[in-house]
């Protein structure tokens, strides 16, 4: 054997998973306990609890992709945090669980001839929801900071609510983005991925993978590197691709597969956020007690959604639009300092380019979406107000009114890309059908957030990790438990093809 | 700079890497806090990435109210007591 030979990891699976994050992770757990062979490939590391250590900046660049210095190019640039390692983003996001709106699926369903509603895909949220826990926090461990939200909505007469979270015993460590110290929250890494493994499904970590291979038109093996160099082959007849919406359309390139309807990496939303600071004359401590608890959805029909946010004082101090004098005396009350945000369902649209082998993120805030961001500054300056601020700091330049703010002006992050593999029952409009299955390839699927073909107003991960479980199910030809009968044929995959023939092969799972 | 701030803008894809560096050299000089100060992003990033350090030191955090020790400590007893991952 010569030395190259013996430096290759070769897998034989029924399906090779990449990525363990919302997705992939739910893909590879539902399948591997339906009965079939599974090989999940993460790139990122498994993390340590032992040595999540709640310091913003040391955890910002252990656990998220570049030190959570993703950012787009644009107007205005925007900072995108991207989680890495086994749970993605879900390892360091707030928690927070929405299911899909009812409007925005009828709109897919209109707009995209996806075959998908609120009842269709109830047993899967329900599924989803279970495995994480999902519950709505309590207004004890929701902590002050909420408090000063929910004083200021009750006083508007805006309506308002606690937030629901995959969380578990949790203690309001405040920490939930810089990694929880108790593994409170539930994410697919700690959920999901060990359920996977205990159904034998091997997961490889580190596995850096470079390309689906495809021959006639079926996806039938991933190649990549593992740690050290070493290549690394996996064998299967279906491969689900869930790299995330800013990586997954790279892989696809990469392994040239074709994209008839051109909108491989574009059509991208992000739900582009911000946030402002309040000095309250109370103590609000915003880092004790569940820093996302809260939600003021008042003007969710107009694109604007309110949501907690908070974080120890490096947190603050980095977030916090001032700077000199002002910002060390704001610092100075960091006990006192109240914090919300306000997220916009985005109408603009980017796309994404490679430079090298980095994503190159192109995306300007529209007209539209810089009237909700104005107007949405304006409320979150009436909502602090009406908690009775002393200060309101808003992420503006000194001098400028949210009135009079241009895009440049705004101090944007955004936590929710979405679409750059949308799903679109035509092969012309779409990278992925209704059942996620790439178009013009089979055996080939997606299970992440690039196949959202709209934004959603609300978090997204709830939405993916149903997604994923729909397609599971799909893979094993079963209906999710508690899901009405649909029979196989009728799928809009065409399950049966023009020839007759099935499109997939059937899995040889046990029932 | 401390190690950890080190090691976030270490972590930051190249030219965030670069720009940032730039901008912390200018903001540790009189001068360069004059320039920055004619372009509020710039200066924004530079000052937001200070504090950013500035904030994480241990003892600035009890200060102000917050002992990341103390956390990580109760989480991890949380665990231990509890048969948590």
């Amino acid at each position: 054997m010569s030395a190259a030979e013996s430096s290759r990891v070769v897998h034989e699976a029924d399906v090779c998973v990449v990525g363990a994050g919302a997705g992939g992770a739910v893909v590879a757990a539902e399948l591997a306990e339906g009965g079939a062979r599974v090989v999940l490939l993460e790139q990122g590391p498994r993390h340590d609890i032992d040595k999540f250590s709640a310091r913003p900046p040391e955890m910002l660049g252990r656990l998220y992709r570049d030190g959570g210095q993703t950012a787009t190019l644009g107007s205005p640039p925007i900072l995108l945090p991207l989680g890495r390692g086994l749970g993605g983003t879900t390892l360091v996001n707030s928690g927070t669980c929405f299911r899909t709106p009812p409007a925005v699926l009828e709109r897919w369903a209109g707009e995209f001839g996806l075959d998908v509603d609120e009842a269709t895909l109830a047993p899967c949220f329900e599924r989803v929801e279970k495995a994480l826990s999902v519950a709505e926090v309590t207004p004890e461990l929701a902590g002050a900071n909420a408090l000063v939200a929910r004083r200021g909505a009750e006083r508007l007469g805006w309506s308002h609510g606690y937030l629901r979270r995959n969380a578990r015993g949790c203690v309001g460590s405040g920490v939930c983005v810089f990694g929880c110290p108790t593994s409170a929250k539930q994410h697919t890494g700690i959920t999901y991925v060990p359920r996977a493994q205990a159904a034998g499904a091997q997961v490889l970590t580190g596995a850096d993978v470079r390309k689906v291979r495809v021959d006639r038109g079926r996806a039938h093996a991933v190649e990549g590197r593992l740690p050290g160099g070493r290549r690394l082959e996996v064998r299967a007849p279906r491969v689900v691709i869930a790299c995330g919406t800013i990586h997954t359309p790279l892989l696809l390139q990469r392994s040239r597969i074709r994209d008839a309807s051109g909108q491989r990496g574009r059509n991208l939303s992000l739900h582009p956020a911000t946030a402002a600071f309040a000095l309250m004359d109370e103590v609000v401590d915003m880092a004790r007690g569940v820093p996302q608890s809260f939600y003021v959805d008042e003007f969710a029909s107009e694109g604007m959604m309110f949501e907690g946010v908070a974080g120890p004082p490096a947190y603050a101090a980095m977030a916090l639009p001032l700077t000199g004098a002002a910002h060390a005396r704001a610092m100075s009350r960091y006990r006192h300092l109240a914090q919300f945000g306000l997220m916009v369902s985005d109408s603009s649209r980017g796309h994404l380019h490679v430079l090298g082998s980095r994503p190159v993120i192109r995306y300007s805030l529209s007209r539209e979406d810089l009237a909700k961001f104005r107007a949405g500054l304006e409320r979150l300056r009436q909502l602090f107000q009406a908690a009775g601020a002393r200060e309101v700091y808003l992420p503006l330049p000194a001098g400028v009114t949210p009135a009079s703010a241009c895009a440049d002006d705004l101090k944007l992050m955004a936590f929710h890309p979405l679409g750059t593999a949308r799903a679109d029952a035509r092969a012309s409009h779409g990278v992925t059908d209704g059942d996620l299955a790439v178009h013009g390839v089979e055996g080939l699927y997606i299970a992440d957030g690039s196949v959202v073909p709209s934004a959603l107003g609300v978090n997204p991960q709830l939405t993916i990790m149903a997604l994923a479980t729909r397609l599971a199910f799909h893979l094993l030809d079963r209906e999710p438990p508690g899901g009405a009968s649909r029979p196989a044929r009728d799928r809009r995959d065409g399950s049966a093809q023009a020839d007759g023939k099935p499109r997939t092969q059937e899995l040889t799972c046990p029932s | 700079m401390s190690a950890e701030l080190e090691r976030f803008i270490a972590a930051a894809p190249l030219p965030q890497r670069l720009g940032l560096r730039v901008l912390l050299a200018l903001a540790s000089r009189p001068r360069g806090m004059a320039l920055l100060a004619r372009f509020p992003l710039a200066q924004q990033a530079a000052f937001s990435t200070l504090a950013l350090g500035r904030y994480d030191d241990p003892a600035v955090g009890r200060a102000l109210g917050w002992n990341a020790e103390q956390v990580v400590a109760a989480g991890r007893e949380l665990r231990r007591s509890e048969g948590r991952p």
